[in-house]
């Protein structure tokens, strides 16, 4: 049985089938968790916010809109639209902590403790330090880019300009994360 | 802009040597949609080293609150829960029967009314126990089947909630809780029918195995045709199949 696109679920629940949620739920908490986790390195922080926005989805079900000549591609872009707010108005409320780059050295040990095998080579720890060093909305960029591989113009209906914008944000936030991997090289 | 001075940017910028004013020529290409990001070699393999990076993991807990958040959404508009007035009276009318029954049995006079006591006894428990299955939290839903081991016998009534429970109630815990509460009954004819129907609407392995287990401990031979449903299934894990077949080959 060929499973229902996301946009097919969402439509659902919107038509007042909310069980359906639990299938988004299921597809998307991993890459939601890793986009907040990216963002707060905040483990209970990033599980509140997958609960504020599916939260958010259910109680703002009737705003969904589908469009019939789309790819399929808008129920993605809504939910991460709502997780940026989610995590805006949070970061907001509480000014999460921010790193400096003395402490870069702890957050090594950290993300020595949570990674896999794959990351065990101190280069791909010293690119996950640099990218907490990124300001917040380059950092950004880059984890909506790599969780589901959100097409630039779906990361650019999230952060509302255009596709091309999209592109340069990239462009400008991967220059920036180069900058700051070098540095911590050198120090190292 | 020529192909050729293009391409003459992309490798000044891949080698480094792109001056700020070059950089900002190469932003402007991106946004027109003339250079794209993998022609910049140093910038794609950051990024697909970014890729690499490990996903965490939400924890276990997600799961839970996010579910209790949609049972509780779900609650809203369907059969309204018992009141608090209301629980609170069957909690307290139990309490009274409870002392009543102690009173009487001290004497052989009061056996009819300890008689007559224990069956409104069981009557609020089986209420409760049909109010609390309504619950969304499962630790309730559970209270709820456990509830069943203090009857000595249930009604119709029980047993069937107990069956929309196994057949139906999203936490796989309470599905087992509620096989296990139905197992005294096995002998009644419809209690072994309704499990043997019931082995088709489970999806989770860890109720398809009990339920495998039980039919073998019960020989009970018509679940041979339901059991085997399961086998057919791609989505059956290997594990499960192999039990199940077990399980089928000693009912044969």
């Amino acid at each position: 049985m060929k499973a229902l696109s996301d946009n097919a679920l969402m439509v659902k629940v919107k038509n007042g089938d909310q069980e359906k949620l639990g299938q988004l739920f299921e597809r998307y908490k991993k890459p939601l968790y890793g986009f907040f986790y990216g963002l707060t390195r905040q483990q209970d922080v990033s599980e509140d916010l997958i609960q504020n926005t599916f939260f958010r989805i259910l109680k703002y079900r009737h705003l969904f809109r589908e469009q019939v000549d789309s790819n399929g591609g808008e129920f993605r872009a809504w939910l991460f639209h709502i997780a940026r707010n989610v995590h805006y108005d949070q970061h907001r409320k509480k000014k999460l902590p921010s790193d400096d780059l003395e402490n870069w050295k702890d957050r090594v040990g950290h993300t020595e403790n949570k990674a896999s095998e794959m990351q065990q080579s101190e280069e791909l720890q010293l690119l996950a330090v640099a990218m907490d060093k990124l300001p917040l909305e380059k950092r950004e960029i880059i984890l909506l880019s790599k969780y589901e591989d959100l097409k630039y113009s779906e990361i650019g209906e999230v952060l509302g300009c255009s596709e091309g914008a999209v592109k340069v944000k990239v462009f400008r936030a991967l220059q920036e994360l180069k900058v700051i991997y070098k540095q911590l090289e050198r120090i190292n | 802009m020529e192909n050729k001075a293009v391409q003459e940017l992309i490798a000044k910028f891949n080698e480094g040597l792109a001056d700020p004013s070059e950089v900002q020529l190469l932003e402007q290409l991106l946004e027109a949609g003339k250079v794209h990001l993998n022609q910049l070699t140093d910038l794609n393999q950051l990024y697909n080293q970014v890729v690499l990076l490990e996903n965490a993991q939400p924890d276990l807990s997600v799961d839970d609150r996010f579910y209790k958040m949609l049972a509780s959404e779900a609650q809203n508009g369907k059969a309204p829960v018992i009141p608090l007035y209301q629980r609170m009276a069957i909690a307290a009318g139990l309490l009274v029967c409870g002392f009543m029954i102690g009173y009487l049995l001290q004497s052989d006079s009061g056996k009819k009314e300890v008689t007559a006591l224990s069956e409104q006894v069981l009557d609020l428990k089986e209420m409760m126990m049909l109010s609390l299955l309504e619950k969304e939290s499962a630790t309730q839903r559970l209270k709820a089947v456990s509830l069943t081991n203090e009857m000595d016998q249930v009604s119709d009534k029980v047993t069937e909630a107990l069956f929309v429970t196994l057949n139906t109630d999203e936490n796989v815990n309470v599905r087992l809780a509620a096989l296990d509460a139905l197992k005294p009954y096995v002998k009644s004819n419809k209690v072994r029918s309704g499990l043997i129907a019931s082995i088709s609407k489970q999806d989770s392995p860890l109720v398809q195995v009990a339920l495998a287990d039980l039919m073998v401990k019960i020989q009970e031979k018509k679940s041979v045709e339901a059991l085997k449903q399961i086998l057919e299934k791609d989505e059956t894990p290997k594990e499960v199949k192999s039990k199940i077949s077990e399980s089928i080959e000693v009912l044969i």
